[in-house]
């Protein structure tokens, strides 16, 4: 998976979905020097971006090596996004055009949706399955992990904690559904994502993952970056 | 500067998830699930995630230790391991091989577990080897092997997923057993029916299509009322009952008097929602059952393992896809424990010690004679050591001062042994009392295979060196081995420890290491070019018929009192792990359950004027502890748990040692108790 030495590669596939920026990100802070060359899909590509925009990891000591999705991938992950801005291995697939469950959901009334969501937390485990392999999930200090938002008697862990991460990640969220593979009771954790997406493009025109926008809800009101450390969430 | 990945088996429960080791300079840092387990598909729960946490705690051991002066004092391995042989040999002239016990280890690697046995065996000459499996489902063993034939688990932890129906009792699945809990939850979506029950509301009972709370203690009457309400529905399976099974009619006569009034009488159930629910098993096309130690901890543990048997008997739910009888297994290494033969009456593949010719195939393999007496179990082995009978043990990573009932009287049992030494990774309650402490190295510094509640043999892989001196357990069972003058026991590698196991068990004929890298096989598999299987008794069983076991409800060994008018029960959380030991020392863990608690009925609660986190002291007939209240309404009135991971208020200072007579299994799930403000 994580190769030391590029003469001897060993077996590699690509065609199961590890999150590399997320794993780039459990390693890097023990990895102080040098270069670090990432196997990198758009989504990993996108991690990558809003991690180094908050100066969470230093672009320069990365090298992309870019990985075209392949069209199964793209249908597993309904992603519109697949194609990275350097393909080094695969071919580039065609995006989806509609994805039915998030179409479904936006179909249901409101009280409906609120109960989909209340039977679907309902089966939570508290594995924080869907936090420690998001790319973009890097707080130190978690909420989920404070006792006063999240409490700590037993699962499931109610629906703050679940909300709590729902607008937590709405500035950074690239859709790579990692949330939504790791969660072993099947929440369709990507569903939800998507549709705060659609909200934060709609409010402020903002798109996670592009590397030369900040988010909106680090900037002024004038849109200037903060002078604060990003790092604070 | 070095990264690597080292994929290998999640050392909790018994459902065997892989994951991998993120190693950073020689050290573990992380955990990354792994996508293409066919177990775990790239989830954990939170145990999993943070299996990490304890490998680099300050607290591991790092030097063998020796008693001198009543002090525990820092020694070599060579003067260590000297005065182990040296006390066993002196031990066994004077009082005889069978003074002597040996307590193997469910979180120890098959290998180990196989040698753990053959130095009992072998090199000392007694076939005194148990392990805490006798805790947990040595009733399920016993119980299996009377009904099938075979006491493991009849089907695959993926097979829950296309169930029909799953009947879930005795066992909190989304907390002990979150990735099989995951599954069930699964089958539900699909639009299974999961029916849960069980005196305390799980989370798993909470998104259940129904859920039965019966008293504790009162299991024979309900089950035996289900098959009632299933005969006189005409809801048999008659033909599977006439051509694959014997005993019914003796059955039939028994359960006549289980009529869903009677059950009500007896355990709570109301009479309508024990119909429906029978109504609800019988009719799935394929119906599964799971259960774990609200079954099997129990005096009559043995019985009820048997009367659930009947019922997937009664309806045809054994030996096809997605049903059967499915004990959950709590350690990440119990089934294999049992499967190497670490247990007194069983040689290595459930091969008896008492059949003359099963003993000369070992006295060849092993170069040297056996002993044909069946051995001591673990409960017994510390009611003979009050007696004088056992004067020594040797305890390979298990925890009896917390994980055994009344601890109290373990505690005095210790204390009259002449000689006992405990090899472990942490300082435990158990290896504070010992005269060695040998400091062993934890499952991601060594290799070997794991059992999974399935049957499925997973390998466990060395990710980093043990700390300080601490070595493997396969080391140190050969070394003793050596020094106690067994033949066999020059082992390299574990991987030759396995190729021995593999000739002379025959449900492992089939198994060896470089198979294990390339697939997932399930025991039995007799010989290289079996596929390993995944349903047992397909055809037929493995005695031939399947036995139906007429048995009656009996109240359990301790009823309440005036004094002690509350019903105990004792269990797991989702984010402790036994004893203990090592979750409590994974910060996260602990954070998400820091202290002791007991759960109580609003109700009760309300009538003892407790409050919500209040302090109060429960006591029983041999011990009281002080703890924090938990009010919920999610157990029913008169019943209250306990929690068995926290050794400054150990549930187990209140339970009964009172046994079941085939398994000898103590009765964690039932004691008469009291609640008090304390
Ligand atoms: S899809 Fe899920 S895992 Fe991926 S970035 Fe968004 S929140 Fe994180
Ligand atoms: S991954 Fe799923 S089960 Fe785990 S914490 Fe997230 S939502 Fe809950
Ligand atoms: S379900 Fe069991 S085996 Fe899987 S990660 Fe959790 S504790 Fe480990």
């Amino acid at each position: 998976m994580l190769l030391e030495r590029v003469d001897n590669p060993g077996k590699l596939r690509f065609d199961v979905p590890y999150q590399m920026a997320m794993i780039l990100t459990k390693i890097n802070r023990f990895v102080k020097e040098g270069k670090i060359a990432i196997v990198a899909r758009r989504c990993d590509e996108k991690a990558i971006a809003e991690l180094v925009k908050r100066d969470l990891l230093d672009g320069s000591r990365l090298e992309l090596i870019g990985l075209a999705c392949s069209a199964e991938q793209v249908e597993a992950c309904r992603c519109t996004d697949p194609c990275p801005s350097r393909v080094d291995i695969g071919q580039p697939s065609e995006p989806v055009k509609d994805d039915q469950n998030f179409a479904g959901m936006l179909d249901m009334s409101l009280e409906d949706r609120l109960d989909f969501w209340i039977n679907q937390f309902r089966k939570c485990n508290k594995c924080f399955g869907c936090t420690l392999n998001c790319p973009v999930c890097f707080c130190d200090e978690c909420l989920l992990e404070e006792k006063t938002f999240a409490p700590d008697k037993g699962i499931p862990p109610g629906l703050t904690f679940h909300l709590i991460r729902t607008v937590h990640l709405a500035d950074k969220c690239v859709e790579c559904g990692e949330c939504e593979r790791s969660c072993p009771v099947d929440i369709p954790l990507l569903s939800l994502r998507k549709m705060v997406n659609r909200d934060m493009k709609k409010m402020f025109n903002y798109v996670s993952g592009d590397p030369e926008r900040m988010s909106p809800l680090l900037t002024t009101l004038e849109g200037d970056p903060m002078e604060d450390d990003p790092n604070v969430c | 500067m070095s990264v690597k990945h080292t994929l290998t088996t999640c050392p909790y429960c018994g459902t065997g998830c892989n994951f991998f080791l993120q190693v950073v300079d020689g050290r573990v840092v992380d955990v990354v699930p792994c996508k293409t387990d066919e177990t775990s598909r790239g989830g954990l729960c939170i145990k999993g995630y943070n299996a990490h946490a304890f490998v680099n705690h300050p607290d591991r051991l790092l030097h063998p230790m020796v008693r001198e002066a009543n002090q525990l004092t820092k020694a070599t391995w060579d003067d260590a391991l000297r005065r182990i042989s040296s006390e066993l040999n002196r031990i066994a002239s004077e009082h005889g091989k069978d003074s002597i016990m040996i307590l193997a280890s469910a979180k120890c690697t098959n290998e180990e577990n196989y040698l753990f046995q053959k130095l009992a065996r072998a090199a000392i000459g007694t076939n005194n080897v148990d392990h805490c499996a006798r805790l947990c489902h040595a009733s399920t063993v016993a119980g299996l092997l009377q009904s099938f034939g075979s006491g493991a688990m009849t089907n695959t932890i993926p097979e829950f997923e296309d169930a029909d129906c799953v009947l879930v009792t005795g066992s909190n699945t989304l907390e002990a057993h979150p990735l099989i809990g995951a599954r069930i939850l699964q089958a539900g979506d699909k639009g299974a029916k999961i029916l849960v029950v069980d005196p305390r509301d799980t989370p798993l009972s909470r998104v259940a299509t129904l859920t039965l709370r019966q008293e504790s203690g009162t299991d024979v009457a309900w089950i035996n009322g289900m098959i009632n309400v299933i005969i006189s529905e005409g809801m048999l399976d008659k033909e599977f009952i006439d051509t694959r099974t014997t005993g019914f009619e003796e059955l039939k006569e028994i359960v006549k008097k289980y009529t869903p009034e009677k059950v009500e009488e007896i355990t709570g159930i109301p009479k309508e929602d024990l119909v429906a629910a029978a109504k609800i098993y019988a009719s799935g096309e394929r119906a599964m059952i799971a259960y774990a130690m609200g079954i099997t901890q129990h005096s009559n543990g043995t019985d009820l393992v048997r009367t659930l048997a009947n019922l997937a008997m009664v309806t045809g739910n054994v030996g096809k896809e997605s049903t059967g009888v499915n004990p959950l297994r709590g350690q990440c290494n119990v089934q294999g424990a049992c499967d190497a033969g670490a247990l007194p009456n069983l040689y290595p593949g459930y091969q008896s010690v008492e059949d003359a010719e099963t003993k000369t195939m070992f006295e060849k393999a092993w170069g040297t004679k056996l002993s044909d007496k069946k051995g001591m179990t673990l409960t017994a082995a510390f009611n003979k050591a009050l007696t004088g009978d056992v004067k020594a043990m040797l305890i390979f990573g298990e925890n009896p001062m917390m994980s055994d009932p009344d601890i109290g009287h373990v505690e005095e049992a210790i204390s009259k042994l002449e000689f006992m030494a405990v090899v472990d990774i942490f300082p435990t309650e158990t290896a504070k009392l010992a005269d060695v402490v040998l400091p062993a190295a934890c499952y991601a510094e060594k290799d070997g295979t794991f059992t999974a509640t399935d049957r499925a043999i997973r390998a466990v892989r060395k990710a980093v060196d043990p700390p300080g001196d601490a070595r493997a357990d396969w080391k140190i069972a050969c070394d003793l081995g050596k020094m106690l003058g067994g033949a066999g026991f020059e082992f390299d590698t574990p991987g030759q420890v396995m190729a021995e196991m593999s000739a002379v068990a025959p449900i492992y004929g089939g198994i060896d290491y470089e198979r294990i890298e390339k697939e997932m096989v399930r025991w039995p598999c007799p010989s290289k070019d079996h596929p390993g299987t995944k349903v047992l008794h397909a055809d037929s069983f493995k005695i031939g018929r399947g036995v139906f076991a007429p048995i009656r409800h009996t109240p359990p060994a301790e009823e309440t009192s005036e004094e002690f008018p509350f019903i105990l029960t004792t269990g797991r959380n989702l984010f402790h792990f036994h004893t203990g030991t090592m979750t409590r020392r994974s910060a996260k863990l602990q954070r998400e359950a820091a202290g002791p608690y007991v759960e109580i009925n609003e109700k009760d609660a309300r009538d003892l004027g407790i409050a919500d986190d209040s302090s109060v002291k429960v006591s029983s007939r041999r011990g009281s502890i002080t703890l924090s209240a938990r009010v919920t309404p999610w157990i029913r009135p008169g019943t209250i748990f306990i929690p068995f991971h926290y050794a400054e208020a150990a549930a187990n200072r209140l339970t009964n040692n009172a046994l079941d007579p085939v398994a000898q299994i103590p009765e964690f799930k039932v004691c008469a108790a009291n609640v008090q403000k304390g």
